[in-house]
């Protein structure tokens, strides 16, 4: 059952329905343009590290939020990594139930150990387990736009 | 420091799933209520302090000017606040600031929350708050980092679902003594396993509902609490922390930062041993295993150990510890900032002796309340003392 039907009660004169005629036009900023541009062009995953104190970031970024130091270089990581922690999805944003359960992993990325990165896990519920391996799958070239969905998932 | 600070009244609405009040309204009542318990009119009151939670909830953009008048806003110094989930036990910081500093004696501190507004539910607001590049894309729901940090922090100490869901049952069995209850019900550690499973391990009695309600407390200076009651509970250590803004690369075994916002606290309020000195708290329980994870990180429970202490009873009303004798977010509901402030009110009735049937034994002296928020990054505490 959908919470909407459950909280809906039609009663006169006790509510009525309004929005926010809002939408937005985002900018990727200095560091996420490098990095979606290398997933779109090359297929290549760009992290950083802080000259400073050495904090790795993924995906890259032009500044270190620990010491406050401008990181300007970036390099490749293979995007592959290990499961930090997950979780089996059930529901829809809406409370429907989703016909098949999404699991989501946070993935702890090799070549950028203080970095964790969350994203959906092509593998069945009873599979996922803590510490296990994973790499990402990519869309065809053509297809990639230069957002994060360009990576479709990660799987064992 | 100007001068030390007292809770002299406190006043809370109902929490309800959809109240017909409108968030202004609730504002009122409950300010109203804590204004009325100590004796005060608004003619009393120096300064306002609102806490409130992101305006995409009720729908009403600049929510700290919608809700002023509500709060006792007119023609007063007055000042919204908003640290996500932690707004509510940062809502008694912020009206400190203010009388701490002796710039003002009295403060009204008003918290409110309408997230019915939101449709067909505040999940669509809160997918707002993640990264609009790397994260929003993947259609994220807020369940995902509760379901994250909750496997992680089983599989690091070895704790199991079913331990961690006697918080559930123990939170909304105290809440049915507390007459503002949404979710007060007797219930069995089955029941919580067998609830519907939203994002494993996270079944539906792991989580506290959406709400709508609101909070108020009268704050004041040493002298005039002294003159206006016999019974003053004293803002003693108050503490604040953020972790990481990239959420996902947090230790999510141990919230660090809510230790560094106890030590702030404790060192503020000459707290040396916090197991033997803190007799009672309010820890954050939006989420079954966050009491845990938050006794641990306030260093009420060594790391992984805080799951037996509940098996033991230590925690109950009538256990050596009570955590959340007020029912938590679990039982009493969650109108965000509103639980916060709610948690607040529960320790300064305990301390006065004043919280009828949930009161604890003993006749504690010190206790604290807590509350987390933001991007599940922040940690908000506060230290009561009574004498």
């Amino acid at each position: 059952m959908a919470l909407s039907e459950r909280i809906d009660r039609n009663v006169d004169l006790t509510h009525f329905e309004g929005k926010i005629p809002v939408s937005y036009v985002y900018t990727y900023g200095l560091g996420l343009e490098k990095f979606f541009r290398a997933i779109k062009d090359k297929g290549e995953f760009l992290a950083s590290k802080c000259p400073e104190c050495g904090t790795t970031y993924f995906p890259c970024r032009i500044f270190c939020e620990r010491c406050f130091s401008e990181i300007s270089d970036t390099y490749k990581v293979p995007g592959t990594g290990r499961v930090e922690s997950f979780t089996v999805c059930h529901l829809n944003m809406d409370g429907t139930k989703k016909e098949t359960p999404q699991v989501v992993g946070l993935i702890r990325m090799d070549g950028a150990e203080d970095a964790t990165f969350v994203h959906l896990l092509d593998i069945s519920p009873s599979r996922a387990s803590i510490g296990m391996r994973v790499k990402p799958v990519l869309k065809p070239k053509k297809e990639r736009e230069g957002s994060i969905l360009d990576i479709i998932s990660f799987k064992p | 420091m100007g001068q030390r600070v007292a809770i002299i009244g406190a006043g809370m609405t109902k929490f309800v799933r959809r109240a017909q009040e409108t968030g202004k309204e609730l504002a009122w009542q409950a300010a109203k209520a804590a204004l009325d318990s100590c004796g005060l009119t608004l003619k009393d009151i120096d300064c306002v302090s609102l806490g409130t939670a992101p305006d995409a909830f009720d729908g009403v953009h600049m929510k700290g000017e919608y809700l002023s008048d509500g709060s006792g806003g007119w023609r007063k110094p007055y000042i919204r606040h908003f640290v996500g989930g932690g707004t509510g036990v940062f809502a008694p910081i912020h009206g400190w600031f203010h009388v701490a500093s002796g710039v003002f004696d009295t403060c009204l501190v008003v918290c409110s929350e309408k997230m019915s507004s939101c449709h067909p539910h505040p999940q669509g607001a809160f997918k707002t708050i993640f990264d609009h590049t790397t994260e929003q894309p993947l259609d994220p729901t807020l369940i995902w980092i509760f379901a994250l940090e909750y496997n992680r922090y089983m599989q690091t100490y070895g704790i199991s679902k079913r331990d961690i869901a006697l918080v559930s049952v123990k939170n909304k069995k105290n809440a049915m003594d507390h007459p503002a209850a949404q979710l007060p019900m007797e219930i069995t550690v089955d029941d919580v396993l067998n609830s519907e499973l939203l994002a494993w391990p996270v079944n539906r009695l792991d989580i506290s509902p959406a709400s709508d309600g609101a909070a108020a407390i009268v704050l004041a200076g040493e002298r005039t609490a002294r003159r206006l009651t016999d019974k003053p509970v004293w803002i003693e250590g108050v503490g604040w922390n953020l972790d990481t803004a990239y959420w996902a690369t947090r230790d999510l075994s141990y919230p660090r930062y809510v230790e560094k916002a106890a030590r702030m606290a404790y060192e503020m309020a000459g707290i040396k041993e916090p197991k033997k000195e803190i007799e009672i708290a309010e820890p954050y329980d939006p989420f079954t295993y966050k009491e845990l994870h938050h006794m641990e990180g306030l260093l009420l429970a060594d790391r992984g150990e805080a799951p037996q202490l509940l098996v033991d009873g230590v925690t109950q009303r009538d256990g050596d510890r009570p955590m959340c004798p007020s029912g938590g977010a679990l039982g009493v509901g969650n109108p965000i900032s509103a639980t916060g402030l709610m948690k607040v009110i529960e320790i300064f009735l305990q301390l006065r002796g004043e919280a009828g049937k949930r009161q604890v034994p003993g006749n504690p002296t010190c206790g604290l309340a807590q509350a987390w928020g933001d991007l599940m990054q922040v940690g908000t505490v506060i230290v009561l003392k009574n004498r």
